[in-house]
């Protein structure tokens, strides 16, 4: 392969590691600011890349293992921590966020993907991209929800908390939720024209719905202004059930008879 | 800090009463599944329970209407009885989303309590209708006087109530059959999951043609002693094409030719034959340190024995690529005389008066000679309803997105 997995995660890293090296100077010399914000922005779009060119050799939308699933993962959460700094301001987001994409290519690069191009019938529909984009966007916003709460909650146990902290923990919850409804939907809609019924209460279906509560339990704990400290230590928690969905299902015992275990690689 | 507590059931209800009550609701679902002897919620069919659940929405929607100032009722559509609901929800879902779902001996303590078929089972039922009961009070609320500022919350709580009560009020009016059909053959018979006596069904399928499309062959080389292909270098399935090479310890690999479709001559010569009877002939160079040999392998069928490459004391063989795409030339013919032909194919159903027709399996060990196709015919009457759910609950998230998108500000 002319772009192979180890140079665009290497070349990804070092843009990563970069950008993050100059923003910590940013305070002291302004000037960085603007290539610091273009070296991290450039290690996602080398990911994105990346994506676009396996996809095109694979001829098929790389979704459907755990590791291709971390691809798309690598390339999104740092945009999230991008996004969250222009919005409101908070920049240790991203650096997280850097370090998690990273951490994902790490997990890749010591177990490199099975480079298979066949993909079952059940999975060619039009409803498999909209399904699993639109979850992966869903767990990138919820994951950096999560860490938010975390940090939230260390600032609380130091009594420094902030309402921007709190409200940004909210606002991606509350994104997140919103496309955890869209991608649980879609992949009813799409269970019926594949497998004859919109729900069977699959482990990963009924796992999805879990997370699915547990968020929807949140804003309504939220809407009825339980204390917001609390909440984070909830918005923390809730992360796990959405791990449990995400992979964990494939180790319980309700796993036998799925099928939505991924191809493991 | 001078707060008195408030008691046990001292108004405002709230969270310990809710927790209480839903505590006492999952309790005596499972008193009343061991008591019935592990046997789940009645089935009830159309047209009874569509008249139940419009009953059921009727006295709750009267109950919100013109109790609304009553501090019970309000406690009863509001958040605190609702989260505790939802938890319980969350609670048995978990009970089906660890625990393998179906049959178990009967009598087993998993059975009288309904623990192994959880979403049918009497806890679920009666926390999943007292949660409808919450959803619907404060639906209610929101939809008399009717505003426009409210529709977010109506599409969304409206919809989801659609969706959950209809697809369990109607989840006894599904019906599921697969129908085996042999190439040239009708069948007008169904089998449901759980047994082996025959339905008829209000149509017959007739099976013009079966085609099977399959990713290109996979070589591998294979250890007889542990039954399992042993992992190449690249760690990476060999798909079949001409020019391919790949090396073991000690093995090297080279495909020479490929012929996709041939027979061989009584003498062993290979010719092309065509689709529907020749199979993929592969010619392999193997160099292992012992030496270089060329050989022909194939992957065998029905009619032509397999044959594999020996290499010291492991093979060199070929498989059929994983299925690719199926699908069945059918002629559907109904009681009353209407008749289509169609191709169903995974993923894409087709339907007929009301039923749907699914491309669900075939006879995998004849693979692409398979003569006989498993389709799967569904009727669904409550989907309309439960796909009106589903888009209102998109509606409102779309609105819910955007006003969250919108609110720039911290949130207060």
């Amino acid at each position: 392969m002319i772009f192979d997995f180890t140079t665009a995660a290497l070349a990804a890293m070092v843009c990563w590691s970069a950008g993050s090296l100059l923003s910590f100077f940013v305070r002291k010399i302004p000037v960085l600011k603007l290539p610091a914000l273009l070296l991290s922005f450039a290690g996602s779009l080398v990911m994105v890349a990346f994506i676009a060119f396996y996809w095109s050799i694979l001829d098929r939308p790389p979704l459907r293992t755990l590791g291709e699933t971390r691809l798309w993962y690598a390339a999104l959460i740092p945009l999230v921590g991008f996004l969250v700094e222009y919005r409101w301001k908070i920049s240790w987001l991203k650096y997280y966020c850097m370090g998690l994409a990273s951490f994902f290519l790490v997990i890749n690069l010591n177990h490199p993907d099975v480079f298979d191009k066949t993909l079952m019938p059940a999975l060619q529909s039009p409803w498999f991209i909209p399904h699993v984009v639109v979850y992966l966007v869903g767990y990138v916003l919820l994951a950096a929800s999560s860490v938010t709460a975390v940090h939230n909650v260390s600032l609380q146990l130091r009594s420094k908390s902030t309402a921007n902290g709190e409200s940004v923990s909210h606002y991606l919850a509350l994104l997140g939720f919103v496309l955890l409804s869209f991608g649980l939907i879609f992949g009813a809609l799409w269970a019926k024209e594949a497998w004859g019924h919109y729900w069977t209460w699959d482990p990963k279906e009924t796992w999805a719905f879990l997370s699915w509560l547990a968020y929807l339990g949140y804003l309504h704990a939220y809407r009825y202004k339980i204390e917001k400290g609390k909440l984070q230590w909830y918005l923390a928690l809730s992360f796990i059930v959405l791990l449990v969905c995400w992979f964990g299902v494939n180790y319980l015992p309700s796993a036998q008879n799925s099928v939505h275990t991924y191809t493991q690689s | 800090m001078g707060i008195v507590r408030r008691g046990w059931f001292q108004p405002p209800w709230e969270f310990r009463e809710a927790s209480l009550f839903t505590a006492v609701t999952v309790c005596f679902g499972f008193i009343l599944q061991y008591t019935a002897s592990g046997q789940g919620v009645p089935r009830v069919y159309l047209p009874v329970n569509a008249i139940v659940l419009a009953l059921f929405a009727l006295l709750v929607l009267c109950i919100g209407l013109a109790f609304r100032e009553s501090a019970t009722v309000k406690w009863f559509g509001g958040i605190p009885l609702g989260l505790c609901l939802i938890v319980a929800i969350a609670a048995l879902s978990m009970i089906g989303g660890v625990f393998p779902q179906g049959e178990v001996k009967p009598g087993s303590p998993w059975a009288l309590f309904g623990l192994n078929q959880i979403f049918s089972s009497w806890p679920f039922a009666l926390t999943v209708l007292l949660f409808l009961a919450n959803l619907g009070l404060s639906l209610s609320w929101r939809l008399v006087p009717f505003s426009l500022k409210n529709i977010q919350f109506i599409l969304f709580h409206a919809g989801f109530w659609i969706a959950l009560s209809c697809g369990i009020f109607g989840a006894p009016d599904l019906q599921r059959f697969v129908v085996p059909v042999e190439e040239g053959k009708d069948n007008h018979l169904g089998y449901v999951m759980e047994s082996d006596i025959p339905q008829k069904l209000p149509f017959s399928i007739f099976l013009k043609d079966f085609t099977l499309e399959e990713y290109p062959l996979q070589i591998f080389l294979y250890d007889p002693q542990i039954g399992q292909p042993i992992p190449e270098r690249s760690k990476a399935p060999l798909l079949v094409r001409k020019g391919l090479t790949a090396s073991w310890d000690g093995v090297d690999i080279e495909v020479l030719d490929l012929l996709p479709f041939a027979l061989p001559d009584k003498d062993g010569r290979l010719h092309p034959a065509d689709k529907a009877a020749g199979i993929p002939f592969v010619k392999v160079r193997v160099k292992t340190p012992e030496g270089t040999k060329e050989e022909w392998i194939t992957t065998g069928s029905p009619f032509v024995e397999t044959r594999d490459a020996e290499v010291g004391s492991y093979y060199l063989g070929i498989r059929p690529g994983t299925p690719k795409a199926f699908r069945s030339v059918v002629t559907v013919k109904g009681d009353n005389g209407q008749q289509i032909n169609a191709t169903v194919e995974v993923n894409h159903p087709v339907d007929f008066m009301g039923w749907k027709l699914y491309q669900m399996g075939y006879d995998e060990k004849a693979g692409r000679w398979s003569q006989l196709s498993l389709i799967e015919a569904i009727r669904d009457p409550w989907l309309p309803a439960v796909y009106l759910g589903f888009f209102m609950i998109m509606a409102g998230n779309l609105l819910f997105f955007w006003n969250g998108i919108q609110q720039k500000e911290v949130a207060s």
